[in-house]
């Protein structure tokens, strides 16, 4: 089995406009090794959100791929490129192997659905053969994210931020997928929120092996949780090493600046 | 004009099921000032839940207090007789969070801005009213003819928030309670907001009362800092001694999980979202590391 779950090679996505296209993603080569927490950092237009969309095909016009291949080796599986798989062979792929957790926003989970039911939907979809083993999955899901059983019986409107956002990673590792592209996880929840995010990110990580792609503008939440982090500038990838290099000695000038440019909150107390 | 608004004692209970004795206290016994002068900024910061929206709904007199009082001039608002509560009305203002919802849509975004000068009184004729609107659109740095005459779902959340904030402009108000108002705005229209604030502090002495969640945007505007949690404001004073020497264990838990940018900082004790209930009993500072670090 190779050590990378996701070999990204020279991947380029455009938007297309009235003026021709504009190059949002330009060629990027990038290796997610199994069982690492890989950050990608970058400002607002850096490309980092399009970059997740394209890889897990979600990718909608007026945006193309443009180029490159994407071969992802899901365990037990033979390697696929990700960027030519269609209909029924990407669907088979999508939760039990490729999952995505989206930014905890009111709008990711059914308001009209328990959070059962929306537990039931996936694992329906993507793997009927667990129909039997449902009532004890989905407490033990819930329990892996720190929510008690009761939530299963729940609303989203009765769940506050930071336990929705729990809710949607619970249900985005149902299927125990090979790797998690997380886009903006705790993004507009207040800080002591966050930190329960990034702890139970990290558990998931420690617990059962996922793999995680953690895209985020907070280079904060990337010195916390991730091993390794590439940094995206206009499209193209400036940097990529160990959390420490990046941080502690950074190669590239933009990414010494977008360091420098964190505001720094009164003292930690330790 | 008045020179003060205080609340003194105030409490908030709101009916609920499922708890002990049928009500939960969103506000708790609270009790602050703001002075008009000098013009100061103060941010109440907390989490969600904290009650510091039901505080913003208290001071703008949109929640009668189930106990205590606001205070404005030093009489209470619910109290005051047509006249004060005109002039209270016009002396306090509000800025909301989301800009999307305060405009109706069926409405050119001038109707705001026009509504103001009439109610008000802020012009006798058409003219010397545009003339004013003008002026205080350019206050916000907004070009008149870009916004003038659309509708607002033809402008952006910044331009949105920054009309409210044009409204509040012309009225030259004491007080400004602004409720989450850069939330929903990214980092540079946020930036953006908050320096139209210290400008209006500067150049026309209003008092900001900032409610937010974020720190950074807090750190930002320096001025005072109460910090609020579960309906008690547990700390107050300059942005810069809250922010270095917090004396609550809340607080310093607030500033501890704003995550650091070093790897060689990582937290190295867990919190459980429960635990943020029981603070008072675990503080933070006491309980080093019990278990492993998270990473």
């Amino acid at each position: 089995m190779s050590d990378s779950v996701l070999e990204i090679k020279g991947l380029e996505v455009a938007y297309s406009t009235n003026r021709g296209d504009v190059k949002a993603v330009r060629g990027i080569d990038l290796d997610v090794r199994r069982g690492e927490i890989l950050g990608i950092a970058g400002e607002s237009g850096s490309g980092k959100s399009t970059l997740a969309v394209a890889l897990l095909r979600l990718l909608k016009a007026p945006g193309k791929v443009t180029g490159g291949s994407v071969l992802f080796n899901p365990a037990g599986r033979s390697p696929v490129d990700l960027l030519k798989v269609h209909g029924e062979e990407l669907r088979v792929l999508r939760w039990s192997a490729l999952s995505y957790l989206p930014q905890g926003s009111m709008s990711s989970l059914n308001p009209v659905m328990r959070v059962q039911d929306q537990f039931k939907d996936v694992i329906l979809e993507h793997a009927p053969d667990r129909k039997n083993s449902l009532h004890e999955l989905i407490p033990r899901l819930l329990g892996q994210v720190g929510l008690e059983p009761r939530v299963a019986r729940m609303y989203p409107h009765e769940l506050s931020g930071g336990m929705k956002q729990r809710v949607l990673m619970a249900i985005a590792v149902a299927l125990e997928p090979d790797l998690v592209i997380a886009d903006e996880p705790t993004t507009a929840l207040d800080v002591t929120i966050q930190r329960v995010i990034l702890q139970s990110l990290a558990d998931l990580r420690t617990d059962f092996g996922v793999t995680l792609m953690v895209i985020s503008h907070d280079m904060g939440v990337h010195a916390q949780l991730a091993d390794r982090v590439a940094v995206m500038y206009e499209g193209q990838l400036v940097e990529v090493g160990d959390v420490r290099q990046v941080f502690k000695d950074p190669q590239d000038a933009y990414t010494r600046q977008l360091i420098e440019s964190i505001p720094k909150v009164g003292r930690r107390a330790s | 004009m008045k020179s003060e608004l205080e609340l003194r004692g105030v409490q908030q209970r709101f009916h609920a099921r499922g708890v002990a004795d049928g009500y939960i206290t969103a506000v708790d016994d609270v009790s602050f000032s703001l002075a008009a002068s000098p013009p100061q900024i103060v941010s109440l910061v907390g989490q969600s839940g904290s009650g510091k929206s039901t505080i913003a709904r208290n001071v703008l007199g949109l929640q009668k207090p189930t106990a205590g009082s606001v205070l404005y001039g030093g009489k209470d608002i619910f109290k005051l007789n047509r006249a004060e509560y005109d002039e209270y009305r016009r002396d306090v203002q509000p800025v909301f969070q989301d800009p999307y919802a305060i405009f109706n849509p069926f409405y050119r975004v001038d109707r705001v801005l026009w509504k103001a000068v009439k109610k008000f009184k802020l012009a006798s004729t058409r003219e010397a009213g545009l003339t004013l609107i003008e002026e205080s659109l350019r206050a916000v740095r907004l070009e008149p003819e870009n916004v003038l005459g659309r509708y607002p779902h033809q402008l952006s959340g910044g331009q949105r928030q920054r009309i409210m904030l044009a409204r509040v402009h012309m009225l030259r108000p004491s007080f400004i309670i602004a409720d989450e108002p850069v939330s929903m705005l990214d980092a540079q229209v946020r930036k953006h907001f908050l320096d139209i604030l210290l400008d209006f502090q500067t150049e026309h002495g209003m008092t900001t009362l900032f409610i937010t969640h974020d720190l950074s945007t807090v750190y930002y505007l320096g001025g005072e800092v109460m910090v609020i949690t579960k309906g008690q404001i547990v700390e107050r004073g300059p942005v810069s001694t809250v922010m270095h020497e917090p004396s609550h264990p809340y607080t310093k838990l607030l500033l501890d999980s704003i995550p650091q940018p070093d790897p060689d900082q990582r937290w190295t004790s867990r919190i459980a979202v429960d635990e943020l209930d029981d603070l008072e009993e675990t503080d933070a500072q006491a309980a080093p590391a019990p278990e492993a670090p998270i990473l």
